[in-house]
């Protein structure tokens, strides 16, 4: 493709703008492809790369969809796409929804190093996705074929490639509301890894929450990601949506951001973005990467929505990213805190639109010991602030109930559970997961929280999950490391979070008989640089008597168990410190 | 103008910059199991390195880099497969 001029395409809708309300994906793009918006693509220097119209797109994913076809390719064969921020990826995935194919995007690997641990991860989602064909940028697909048993796949290559096959007469039928329109894989264990089965229905109705209800999309909006594909927040606040609602947005590499979060600013600033989401860790890169010289540089005056989702969000955070970057006039009105998940297609809620981030402060001992949120008073010892999160989107409940299913009244503390019509089909190949939801029509999260004028705090995130730094990083697979020693065997290891501020701590116990001081010394070690090598975390390492871990009736790691003995421990260590005058 | 000895010494001498003790640093050590080079601190790494070079480090390159000798013979193999040899 030889390009003589990029220009960005304009904020300007020559379209009546509908905010998804269509039956289907390819119905949105349809529309979407008779006006002249689309998608663009910068380099790390905020350069333009490429330039992706939504009617180029339409054009293109088409010819990508019969191709598809024409090799052999049936109605809910599952294709997979290595998800790097290219105008390719995106073509694939339409391609998918136009030939009624199930989209599964695949995460492209972050640092440096992690050939194996990259290659280990997409083994682990091939083979739950079985696909019939792999598609992505050429530099990841040698990975892909290390980690593939080839014997179902009929195609694996790049959109070049795909190009230069026959393009066939096949015909499209029109997607279903019930057809799966893509795979979202979940952060999830890598030796367990889910695939959100996410349909038409709860795909376009998610969409048209988020655009109607939510984030509020109007017309001249123009959006900024630097969200990977591969995640739910990246592919459906970032790619989806903007389609669906006719809107122009531009992507920055993921890499590209973490390397140099100005650059994000830099975009908002240069092309007048007004609305872009970031986890909370993206608002804090930025803090502590951008200089007062900096800031003076920027202008995110249109800036006005600010979304924070993914992660717990701390108030200081935000706070300080209001008042570092105030002078570039950014307004802390902005912030729109929400809540979401992947099994929800991706959106659950939304604080209000120009409110800010709102914020509860909370007596700690009595949420600790009674399970209540009570406003604290000049009397509490102990203060939590947590962040509004807004109301379900409309259509879409949420309730708070305790350990035996009943609904809690407002201000008690008790698990999320949620509702309606963007509420996934279940995992893929998981027929539990699948009756389960059928005959509940209803989702656990695992996530806690409480409401409080109809709107949702949420206190605290899967019980076993663990993020750092927009990192879902699971117990199990840390276990799984530490197990493959030579020296440890299965079941020695248990790992939990004693997260007493922001940034949580990991401590890995490990059953080991051996006393020779030297020796655990050098277990330590190794475990610890394996540990941070792999998952970029620094833990705790904790050697402690054979049978001393304690296990659940049906044998699984009690993890809250342990924390608690642990820090237990802990605190009577430091007492006994304190007594003998050393603390 | 640019040999993988050059790079490497530069690769080193920002290592040393980063990394607080970091005398022990040397071609072979691993960035991140010895040197426990986080991710944040890897891209700086990086970012530097760009600037140095006026080049764009795509990750794919660096998939197998564990030291910085490995890091400096990726950063010439790339720069030659571009520019031809430098």
């Amino acid at each position: 493709m030889t390009v003589l001029y990029l220009s960005e395409t304009s904020s300007a809708h020559e379209l009546v703008q509908r905010l998804a309300d269509f039956p289907s994906l390819t119905d949105a793009l349809d529309y979407a492809a008779l006006g002249r918006t689309g998608m663009n693509f910068y380099d790390r220097r905020c350069q333009l790369t490429a330039v992706l119209e939504y009617r180029e797109l339409k054009v293109r994913a088409q010819g990508a969809a019969k191709r598809l076809l024409t090799l052999g390719l049936s109605k809910g064969d599952r294709v997979a796409l290595i998800a790097d921020t290219k105008p390719s990826f995106v073509e694939f995935f339409f391609a998918c929804q136009y030939a009624g194919l199930v989209a599964v995007p695949l995460p492209v690997p972050a640092g440096v190093g992690q050939h194996q641990s990259y290659v280990e991860k997409l083994r682990g989602l091939l083979a739950s996705c079985s696909p019939s064909a792999v598609l992505g940028e050429e530099e990841w697909l040698p990975y892909a074929r290390e980690a593939l048993d080839a014997t179902a796949v009929k195609f694996i290559g790049t959109d070049d490639e795909l190009e230069a096959l026959p393009l066939g007469q096949p015909t499209f039928v029109a997607a279903q509301p019930d057809d799966v329109a893509y795979l979202q894989y979940t952060s999830g264990s890598t030796r367990f890894p889910r695939g959100v089965m996410v349909t038409q229905r709860s795909v376009m109705a998610n969409l048209r929450g988020i655009s109607l209800d939510g984030i509020r999309l109007r017309p001249g909006d123009r959006c900024i990601s630097w969200l990977p594909y591969y995640h739910d927040m990246g592919l459906v606040g970032f790619v989806l949506a903007p389609m669906a609602t006719q809107i122009s947005v531009d992507y920055l590499r993921t890499q590209d951001f973490a390397m140099r979060p100005k650059q994000w600013l830099n975009l908002l600033s240069r092309n007048r973005g007004t609305v872009s989401v970031a986890p909370p860790f993206g608002f804090d890169l930025c803090v502590r990467r951008c200089s007062p010289a900096d800031v003076d540089s920027l202008d995110l005056s249109n800036w006005r929505v600010a979304g924070v989702g993914a992660e717990p969000i701390s108030i200081a955070t935000l706070d300080r990213f209001a008042e570092h970057f105030a002078l570039a006039g950014f307004k802390a009105d902005a912030f729109m805190p929400c809540y979401g998940l992947a099994e929800n297609t991706l959106a659950v809620s939304f604080a209000r639109a120009d409110t800010g981030a709102q914020v509860d402060r909370i007596d700690r001992d009595i949420l600790e010991t009674e399970g209540r949120a009570v406003s604290a008073t000049e009397k509490s010892t102990a203060v939590s602030a947590f962040v509004n999160c807004g109301r379900p989107l409309p259509g879409h409940e949420l309730q708070i109930v305790d350990d035996s299913d009943n609904v809690l009244a407002e201000r008690k503390v008790g698990r999320i559970v949620i509702s309606g019509p963007s509420l996934m089909t279940g995992y893929f190949e998981d027929p539990e997961s699948i009756q389960k939801l059928r005959a509940t029509q209803r989702l656990d999260t695992g996530d806690l929280g409480y409401l409080f004028d109809g709107n949702l705090y949420v206190t605290g995130r899967k019980k076993d999950l663990i993020i750092i730094r927009g990192r879902n990083i699971w117990p199990q697979d840390i276990e799984l490391i530490v197990e493959s020693e030579p020296e440890i065997r299965p079941g020695d290891a248990i790992v939990f979070i004693t997260d007493k501020d922001a940034e949580p701590s990991v401590v890995i116990q490990v059953q080991y008989r051996i006393l020779d001081e030297e020796k655990r010394a050098r277990l330590s070690h190794t475990l610890f640089a394996k540990i941070h090598s792999e998952f970029g975390i620094s833990p705790t390492i904790d050697l402690v008597p054979p049978h001393s871990i304690p296990r659940t009736s049906s044998g699984k790691p009690a993890r809250a168990e342990a924390r608690k003995r642990f820090m237990s421990l802990r605190a009577a260590q430091r007492e006994s410190f304190a007594a003998a005058g050393l603390a | 103008m640019f040999t993988q000895d050059v790079i490497l010494e530069n690769v080193l001498v920002c290592l040393r910059d980063m990394i607080p003790g970091a005398e022990t640093v040397g071609p072979d050590s691993d960035m991140v199991d010895d040197l426990g080079l986080e991710s944040v601190k890897m891209m700086d790494l990086l970012m530097k390195l760009e600037d140095d070079y006026d080049l764009s480090i795509p990750i794919n390159i660096l998939m197998d880099v564990r030291t910085p000798r490995q890091l400096a013979a990726s950063l010439i193999g790339y720069l030659e497969k571009r520019n031809g040899p430098v």
